[in-house]
């Protein structure tokens, strides 16, 4: 009768800015090809429909120990992954991951940003994280720190105006990224300060 | 018997197009059948018991029929259908999907007004009207179907090449502390988020500001 | 939130409601359409329908495609999330619902009721963006 295959270990979620990724230690078994399959549960399937699980056609016998379960973990609930190895004929039981994995738990990072100044224009280029994300941009007049003002980006695929500045003083600016269906923002990126002149845009 | 009299190919391809809630039916004639085939067609209010036969597109030659009266209240979801005939045959009856006005519609790019001073420019932005049955009847700004309309506004400098955008929640933005005596190109795109629908940008609005009288 | 829902169903609309051959009969719209709806009713019509879709649609919604299938879990979870809010407002009474509405609800449940179960539940899925749309719309 075939050895036992053992069940897939050490599972786990990697998760940043809403991209979610299910990771697995690989079954060693000589000479052999191991392949795996995932499935998820979410909290509608555990309390209305018996605790289904569904597949996840695209990591069904992958060899790969990886799998982006972004797509099917859409949901800010509470979800169950996990996951089976097959070797032939071979099949081992389920490993299951610890505890829940809700993607309200995210990982949000700063957005990449490059500050513009053109003439008297302050302008900024935000990183295009995806339609569900925001960006909270701050910016002031350098050793103005109290008087920072604030402007909610949602369009980035473009150049954003954020103001006029005077001749002379450094303008800073700082962004956060922010997720309304989770309500949480990331930190603030480093500022960047440039200076506006006649005509020239400087970086400092 | 029936089947034989409907043995005619069935049109082809039916659906709505549909532009600032103007909706109008389109199809493909049969295949193979050439010239002289006629259509009819009905429509239905999704849920409604009925199917309505549409009189003025009651034995046309032509592949469209404009249902944008019978399909005005975007808070109703509509089928039509279209049937052929030629010499005596008939196709079936082919539906469309089901349309849905309000998020089944394209958006017409706002219009753009621009005005200048020395070293500003301002841009008043008018989003299209939804169709009317009549010229003279009540406009209807796409404004009030959706309420969180926007608009992105694109400014290009012709002298630098540099374009800027601005995010605008009202329909005016005034650009200050611009070149004097130079070229500025305007064009503006509408942006709904719930449901997500958006326009193309509009053409380019080209105006120049007045020249620096001190220089 | 809606915008998953949105996104998700917009992703099967095509698929579901052309699994719906029942032209003339609505569970959502004409003629009792949920636009008719008094602003005041509808905080209890959607926790009510929220519950309706939850306990009585999704789960007989399965189908042999399995990116059909994922999809629909995906906008389950999502509802249940949302469904978690609006019971936030129903505690704190501020979701009263008076006779108009239960009324309102009672014709929604006739009408799913009038079809067999999955014709029923396939058709209220099909139907998910005349909820949307009229949640979204400002009352």
């Amino acid at each position: 009768e075939d050895a036992l295959l053992r069940a897939p270990q050490n599972i786990s979620i990697l998760s940043t800015n809403m991209k979610h990724f299910l990771t697995w230690s690989p079954v060693i078994v000589r000479g052999e090809t191991v392949r795996y399959s995932v499935e998820f549960q979410g909290e509608y399937e555990r309390e209305y429909a018996n605790g289904s699980w569904i597949p996840i056609c695209e990591c069904s016998f992958i060899t790969a120990t990886v799998c982006n379960i972004t797509e099917d973990v859409s949901a800010t609930v509470a979800y169950n992954l996990r996951v089976r190895a097959d070797v032939g004929t071979r099949r081992s039981k389920w490993g299951t991951l610890k505890g829940f994995f809700n993607p309200i738990t995210t990982s949000l990072t700063p957005p990449l940003m490059k500050v513009i100044a053109d003439g008297y224009h302050l302008l900024v280029e935000l990183e295009d994280m995806g339609p569900a994300f925001q960006f909270c941009v701050l910016y002031w007049k350098k050793g103005q720190e109290s008087r920072m003002q604030q402007k909610m980006v949602k369009e980035v695929s473009f150049v954003v105006h954020l103001d006029t500045m005077e001749a002379g003083p450094d303008y800073c600016v700082k962004a956060r990224t922010y997720l309304e269906v989770i309500n949480r923002s990331s930190n603030f990126s480093q500022p960047q300060c440039v200076r506006a002149q006649g005509a020239r845009s400087v970086w400092l | 018997s029936g089947e034989l009299y409907c043995s005619l190919p069935n049109p082809r391809n039916v659906h709505f197009e549909s532009i600032n809630m103007k909706n109008i039916l389109h199809w493909s004639a049969p295949e193979g059948t050439g010239d002289g085939v006629l259509y009819k067609v009905k429509y239905l209010v999704y849920g409604d018991s009925k199917w309505i036969r549409k009189p003025e597109c009651r034995n046309i030659n032509r592949t469209w029929c404009d249902l944008s009266s019978e399909t005005s209240d975007y808070e109703e979801q509509y089928y039509a259908s279209v049937k052929a005939f030629l010499n005596g045959r008939c196709s079936d009856w082919i539906e469309t999907t089901r349309f849905n006005p309000l998020t089944d519609t394209k958006i017409d790019p706002p219009t753009v007004s621009v005005s200048s001073t020395e070293k500003s420019i301002s841009v008043i932005l008018t989003a299209p009207e939804k169709w009317k049955r009549s010229p003279e009847g009540e406009p209807v700004s796409l404004l009030q179907v959706y309420p969180g309309l926007q608009y992105n506004v694109s400014v290009l400098n012709k002298k630098t090449k540099k374009r800027w955008f601005f995010s605008v929640s009202n329909n005016t933005l005034v650009v200050p502390w611009l070149e004097p005596g130079t070229d500025y190109c305007v064009s503006a795109q509408i942006h709904i988020t719930t449901p997500l629908l958006h326009s193309g940008f509009s053409k380019e609005y080209c105006i120049a500001t007045l020249k620096d009288k001190t220089a | 939130s809606v915008t998953e829902v949105r996104s998700g169903f917009t992703a099967i609309k095509a698929n579901i409601q052309g699994r719906d051959p029942i032209r003339t009969l609505s569970i959502l719209s004409y003629p009792h359409s949920l636009h008719k709806v008094q602003s005041s009713d509808r905080c209890c019509i959607a926790h009510h329908l929220f519950n309706f879709y939850v306990d009585k649609v999704f789960k007989h919604c399965k189908t042999e495609d399995s990116y059909i299938n994922r999809k629909v879990s995906s906008i389950a979870n999502s509802f249940l999330s949302m469904k978690r809010k609006l019971e936030h407002c129903h505690e704190k009474n501020k979701c009263i619902c008076r006779q108009e509405s239960t009324e309102k609800f009672n014709q929604i449940l006739a009408n799913y009721e009038g079809l067999n179960v999955t014709s029923a539940a396939i058709k209220s899925l099909g139907e998910l963006d005349i909820l949307l749309d009229w949640m979204e719309k400002s009352p």
